[in-house]
């Protein structure tokens, strides 16, 4: 073989190795440029960066005194894109320049994605308040930035009754304020009964009185002027409907207890109820391993749980990590952590701080 | 072979903390794509963990609380159990940065849902079928995690130390995100090395699962960085090369190639163990002064 023949045949080899050396890298670029960890596949539904909730650092922006002890605050992002949108009864987390996380629902206009609008009322160390609202009305001035999170709803207005009525007591308006101006917006039949301790303290009583109109859907009762409202007056006015309520524990309940055959109830709390009274025990089913705990006032549900079933996975104790999510197969919850969604917390709890608000629940455990 | 009879490790005595999750809550709307002004490479290097990390540390808990039925030590008990709660806390920290990235039109789906399926489904629990082959997937997945938790804290040391990343104006908030969470690292860097050798301690096994792991993060992370390049709006012609992770280590804005070599043989030397690296005191010194660590203790302290 000649040397010339040898080096033209070494010349196709080299070729060749590297045409398939260039195919192949392009080849693998198109590839990785489509997928990004190629040859690994995507999970079907992403779970990774579509956080719980996330934070925001806003401006409060106006500051002001809208009723005796109610402030109301305006809070604005420093940058130009929209603010996560809300529905009528959404909350937010105020995280407070001292620590202290409280909720407070939105009562602006769900249409303005600029700012957020928040009231609170002054509750004094003497009516059991820990100092979230005082922060409230002396810290956060205009200017001063405060962390949020959320909004969340846990009190969602459902569209499609035949009537709405709402029933507020002091500063519980504020979440059904917003129920008010849309349900008025779509031209639903809606009524209102306002309860207060005096008119002077009971915040958004001229724009409620307006959207009431001359007929009357608005029934503002003020105690110093004419006691207690007349609960089961009120909700015998009218017909089977969903009824909204936002007010104290005694307010709730003269509701429930009046509440017209046919409609539909649906409360917002304060707070747990842990802030008005003691705790009360309640029984814990754990379904699978077919045994029942009893979980005392001055204990929780996952120390109970954990004396029958020593493994059972925890962690921070506070419902904020949650490692302690446990599926709920019966009962109703009080949540008590700041970390499900709402959809969790539909058939879910983190048992190391929420509890039953009934007296019963059943663990998938 | 098991090389527990013949010399255990000995961890450090006075390293050993009492571990607890903190509430941190990070907001970041303030925070630039390019949080390390002007060196979009390293930003994007480090970026990557925001794509391993909320499913690989969502993992960790996933796996760790299996392994709890088989803790007969319960100061060990103790450890994993705080260790689960932080891992979780960094799991969510890192996946609230997504959206922000998503935001700043730098989408991180296509990858993420890739980490997604290798930690749930290639590493979930259904990979072998029950009885033994499943424990024998327990012990690995644990020694994994013990390989991956020698570079978490390698990288938490480092970030700690991490000087220059001040000196060239690095946001602040992702700064703290770095350190709070390389803190806690260095804070709980050796309950994943106890717990594997509670549970197995095979030093076969040891080797295999970092050569694993390794091998992975490798991967993992050179096509992360490169995925950020790629489609980072700002650049024309982003590019990631093993040049400019040299370049960035040896100007002290990432960990060094030498740094990074040395570390294998400390992982495989039979006398290793975590708390001969690292400090715990700069751990705790940091957490004390971390803006996000201090209003998490603030909140804890509120909510009580």
């Amino acid at each position: 073989m000649s040397s010339s023949l040898r080096t033209a045949r070494a010349a196709r080899a080299a070729l060749f190795v590297v045409g398939t050396a260039l195919l192949t890298r392009r080849a693998l670029r198109r590839r990785i440029g489509a997928s990004p960890l190629w040859p690994l596949p995507a999970l079907e539904e992403p779970v990774s960066g579509q956080p719980r909730s996330r934070a925001l650092r806003l401006r409060v922006a106006r500051h002001e005194h809208v009723a005796e002890g109610v402030v109301q605050l305006r809070l604005e992002s420093g940058q130009s894109g929209a603010l996560p949108a809300w529905e009528p009864g959404a909350h937010l987390d105020l995280v407070l320049p001292s620590g202290l996380v409280r909720q407070y629902s939105l009562c602006g206009d769900p249409e303005d994605s600029s700012s957020y609008t928040v009231a609170t009322r002054l509750i004094g160390a003497d009516e059991g308040g820990r100092g979230g609202s005082r922060e409230v009305h002396e810290v956060l001035r205009e200017g001063v930035e405060v962390e949020v999170r959320g909004p969340r709803n846990r009190f969602p207005l459902l569209d499609g009754a035949a009537s709405y009525v709402f029933v507020a007591g002091g500063i519980g308006i504020t979440p059904l304020l917003a129920m008010v101006r849309a349900v008025e917006a779509a031209g639903g039949d809606w009524r209102l009964l306002y309860c207060g301790r005096s008119r002077a303290s009971m915040p958004f009583l001229e724009e409620l009185e307006k959207l009431g109109g001359a007929g009357e859907r608005v029934l503002v009762v003020a105690e110093d002027e004419c006691g207690l409202p007349d609960v089961r007056g009120f909700l015998g006015g009218g017909g089977a409907g969903a009824v909204y309520v936002c007010g104290p524990e005694g307010l709730m309940d003269a509701v429930a207890g009046a509440l017209p055959a046919g409609a539909s109830l649906h409360l917002e709390r304060f707070a747990p109820a842990a802030a008005a009274g003691g705790e009360s025990a309640f029984e814990v089913e754990l379904r699978r391993s077919g045994r029942t705990v009893t979980v005392g006032a001055d204990t929780t549900v996952l120390a109970a749980v954990r004396a029958e079933l020593p493994d059972t996975p925890y962690s921070c104790e506070q419902g904020f990590c949650g490692t302690c999510q446990h599926r709920v197969l019966e009962g109703e919850i009080d949540h008590r952590d700041e970390l499900l969604t709402d959809g969790e917390r539909g058939d879910s709890m983190l048992i190391c701080v929420s509890r039953a608000r009934g007296t019963r629940l059943v663990l998938d455990a | 072979m098991s090389n527990t009879k013949a010399r255990p490790p000995q961890p450090v005595a006075s390293e050993h903390i009492a571990l607890k999750a903190r509430n941190v809550s990070f907001s970041w709307e303030s925070t630039p794509l390019h949080w390390l002004p002007g060196d979009p490479f390293t930003t994007h290097t480090i970026n990557v963990l925001h794509l391993l990390l909320p499913a690989g540390e969502r993992w960790f808990v996933h796996v760790y609380k299996q392994v709890l039925p088989h803790i007969r030590d319960e100061r060990l008990r103790e450890d994993v159990i705080g260790f689960i709660g932080q891992e979780a806390m960094h799991s969510q920290a890192h996946d609230e940065v997504l959206p922000h990235l998503r935001e700043q039109g730098l989408d991180p789906t296509p990858y993420t849902a890739q980490v997604d399926w290798l930690f749930e489904k290639l590493l979930g629990d259904r990979t072998l079928p029950p009885g033994k082959a499943r424990h024998w997937w327990l012990l690995e997945r644990v020694a994994m995690i013990a390989a991956i938790e020698h570079y978490t804290a390698f990288l938490g040391d480092w970030v700690l130390n991490a000087e220059e990343l001040d000196r060239r104006g690095a946001d602040p908030t992702m700064l703290d995100l770095l350190r709070w969470h390389g803190a806690e690292e260095v804070e709980h860097r050796s309950v994943a090395f106890d717990l594997f050798m509670h549970v197995d301690g095979s030093y076969r096994r040891r080797a295999r699962t970092w050569a694993t792991a390794f091998t992975a993060l490798v991967f993992l992370w050179q096509r992360g960085a490169r995925f950020f390049m790629e489609n980072d709006p700002t650049l024309t012609d982003g590019k990631a090369s093993f040049r400019d992770f040299h370049r960035s280590g040896r100007a002290g804005t990432l960990p060094t190639t030498g740094d990074m070599i040395r570390s294998i043989p400390r992982y495989l030397s039979r006398g290793y163990h975590p708390s001969q690296e690292g400090s715990t005191a700069q751990a705790v010194a940091y957490l004390a002064s971390s803006p996000a660590a201090t209003a998490a203790e603030a909140r804890t302290n509120g909510a009580v």
